[in-house]
């Protein structure tokens, strides 16, 4: 819904939105699919002006189709796969992160999804030579376990400092500052090329539960309408962390009985393309982790 | 930067009327007077106030600016290493932390009752406090007491026998200087104490906690003892718990970051069947467990404690054992021999544990 304004397009002054607005017609979408010939009766503007100004409008605003060999063309050019590191996780992935996608990795507390992350973070930074975006929601970063990779990987200490200068760590501890995070990356961060060269080719957000969890369960399910708009967006790579029981033990609980909470939970798989889910038996806390999206 | 009508932080009626009258991003609204706004989204003159307020104050607030606001890991690196870290004077479990209990994360110690979760925490308290040339970090600590088993004289006792502990180490000037100021009252005077009664009240002082450690920049550890004591009783809805929950854990892990202090909460056991088999694991559910950085679980083996790190995003799982004594949290002794002195403590100093303890034997 685009609200007609001063300026979207040359012919449309103060004086023809007014007339527009007079006869109620406040938006591209109630201007365009009005009949000129009528509108020209009924507002006292000429036809030839609205006919004009109806052109641009749609031809700024309609979608373009693409064919599908064009995608494909764009796609086979444009995705790359990044190795993980480990080769049965890479074997697990079908040889690695593919750029463009998301992929989710869940477990119980202390399965190792952050040492999952870090590692993939290290391989990639030091490895592949490219820059890493972390978004830290938990403070679970620690920058001397990241060296402490390196260090089995290099003794050079030049290398570890430029790999560690790869990676960039946001902080963002609630969905609103985590949300702000995401679009200043999409409308300003991955073009800049980081401090040690090499484009973003990652972007891992470690986790995306622990900032929704406090708004889950409730009657709120814009929160994850929020998600859905802007977790696939069109950065090259994306990696969420999720605290799986977590999730789980929401839908268990008295929640299941809403369905439109869990059909809201079944559309949160579709978003993700890669669902890889962590299984630890640990000694303290049960070890039954099922990943919930399988 | 721009920014999208959904993700401002505003009541989803409002957002929904303002998506309906046609505003997708922040920008759109920003020239609009408050009448206008009123009118084009036909939303209250109060509503409409308060979003162009929340637009205009700042057109970052502080949250986003800090979000935005990136740091390369080399930077954090050197910010982390001269971040120090609190000791437990039980040099094992300091191996096992990695140095201590780390500055600038949440750390969770979770145990039956009895083995000494108050105690460890008493011992940070004091700990803090230790000089900087001593290895500490001469910091003050908050302890929030919700149970009601907070002690001063058992922290008198710790205090004493940490001025004795520096008094033996201090070999030069600075650290003989540094000592003269460490006495049991100004360690027990470095200490702020609240006590709160609910789930309410502890909400209340995390929220203020911002203000709190703004006005006290010394303040450099904040105890929780105990974070379940609230929660595990006279809650009839569980989802709201965990909403709460989570939601103060993430203030607790945003404090601990943004003001450089170590956060530390206690929680209690709870026995979950499996298979018709039952099995101590911390209280307040699964979900609470992903929200401490790190967590220690300390549990009994026979006549022995021991502490067991379970989660840690940097340190390996370790198991060691411990004992509390006279002096406060220690390393278990290495050789089993009968420790006289030790069992002359129960008697004399007031025995604060809740069972008896047969230290001989341990």
């Amino acid at each position: 819904m685009v609200v007609l304004r001063e300026g979207i397009c040359p012919g449309l002054t103060e004086d023809f939105i007014n007339a527009l607005h007079s006869e109620d017609i406040k938006t591209v979408e109630d201007f365009v699919s009005c009949n000129p010939e009528e509108l020209a009766q009924k507002c006292s503007l000429s036809y030839k002006a609205l006919v004009a100004v109806r052109r641009v409008l749609l031809a700024q605003y309609t979608a373009f189709p693409v064919s599908g060999a064009d995608l494909y063309q764009e796609l086979l050019s444009s995705t790359a796969i990044l190795s993980t590191g480990s080769p049965s996780l890479d074997k697990l992935l079908d040889s690695g992160l593919y750029t463009g996608e998301i992929t989710e990795l869940t477990g119980s507390p202390g399965s190792g999804k952050t040492q999952v992350c870090f590692s993939v973070a290290v391989n990639i930074s030091h490895q592949l030579k490219q820059s890493v975006f972390y978004i830290d929601t938990k403070g679970g970063m620690c920058v001397n376990r990241l060296l402490q990779m390196l260090q089995t990987r290099t003794s050079n200490m030049e290398e570890q400092m430029e790999a560690l200068q790869k990676i960039r760590v946001f902080r963002a501890f609630d969905v609103f500052s985590l949300l702000a995070c995401l679009q200043h990356l999409r409308f300003n961060g991955l073009q800049q090329a980081s401090v040690g060269g090499g484009s973003v080719k990652a972007v891992m957000v470690d986790s995306v539960s622990a900032v929704l969890s406090s708004m889950l369960g409730g009657k709120q399910n814009e929160v994850l309408v929020l998600c859905f708009r802007y977790v696939p967006a069109d950065a090259s790579c994306w990696r969420i962390e999720d605290d799986c029981k977590r999730l789980q033990h929401c839908c268990t609980g008295d929640k299941s009985r809403d369905p439109g909470w869990k059909r809201m939970f079944e559309s949160w798989t579709w978003t993700v393309v890669e669902p890889c889910s962590s299984h630890t038996c640990t000694p303290a806390e049960s070890g039954d982790s099922r990943g919930f999206i399988f | 930067m721009q920014r999208t009508v959904p993700s401002l932080p505003l009541a989803p009626s409002v957002k929904v009327k303002l998506l309906h009258a046609g505003f997708q991003l922040a920008t759109d609204l920003t020239d609009m007077s408050p009448l206008q706004l009123c009118k084009a989204a036909g939303i209250s003159q109060e509503e409409a106030v308060e979003v162009l307020q929340m637009l205009r104050c700042d057109t970052q607030s502080h949250q986003e600016r800090a979000a935005t606001e990136s740091i390369t890991a080399l930077d954090l690196l050197h910010k982390e290493q001269a971040q120090g870290s609190i000791v437990t004077f039980s040099s094992r479990l300091d191996d096992v932390l990695g140095g201590g209990v780390p500055v600038g994360k949440t750390t969770e110690i979770c145990g039956a009752p009895g083995i000494g979760k108050t105690q460890l925490c008493m011992q940070l308290a004091v700990d803090v406090q230790i000089p900087v040339c001593f290895g500490g970090l001469g910091g003050k600590a908050l302890y929030i007491d919700t149970e009601g088993s907070f002690v001063v004289q058992r922290v008198a006792d710790m205090a004493e026998a940490a001025v004795k502990h520096c008094t033996l180490l201090a070999e030069d000037t600075e650290q003989k200087q540094a000592l003269e100021e460490l006495t049991v009252e100004k360690v027990l005077s470095s200490f702020f104490l609240v006590r709160c009664h609910d789930y309410v009240e502890l909400l209340a002082e995390v929220y203020l906690l911002p203000d709190f450690l703004a006005e006290h920049p010394e303040v450099r550890l904040v105890i929780i003892d105990s974070i379940a004591f609230p929660f595990r009783h006279d809650f009839e809805d569980l989802s709201q718990r965990t909403r709460l929950l989570n939601g103060l854990a993430q203030q607790l892990i945003q404090i601990a970051t943004q003001h450089s202090v170590a956060v530390v909460l206690s929680n209690h056991m709870t026995t979950r069947l499996l298979n018709g088999q039952s099995k101590l694991v911390p209280s307040l559910g699964e979900s609470w467990g992903h929200t401490a950085t790190q967590r220690l679980i300390l549990h009994w083996e026979g006549s022995k404690r021991l502490a067991s790190l379970y989660k840690s995003p940097s340190q390996m799982e370790a198991t060691i054992q411990y004992q509390i004594t006279v002096q406060g949290f220690r390393d278990a002794p290495d050789k089993l021999r009968p420790t006289v002195e030790l069992c002359a403590v129960s008697s004399l100093s007031g025995n604060h544990s809740k069972r008896p303890r047969m230290e001989d034997q341990s």
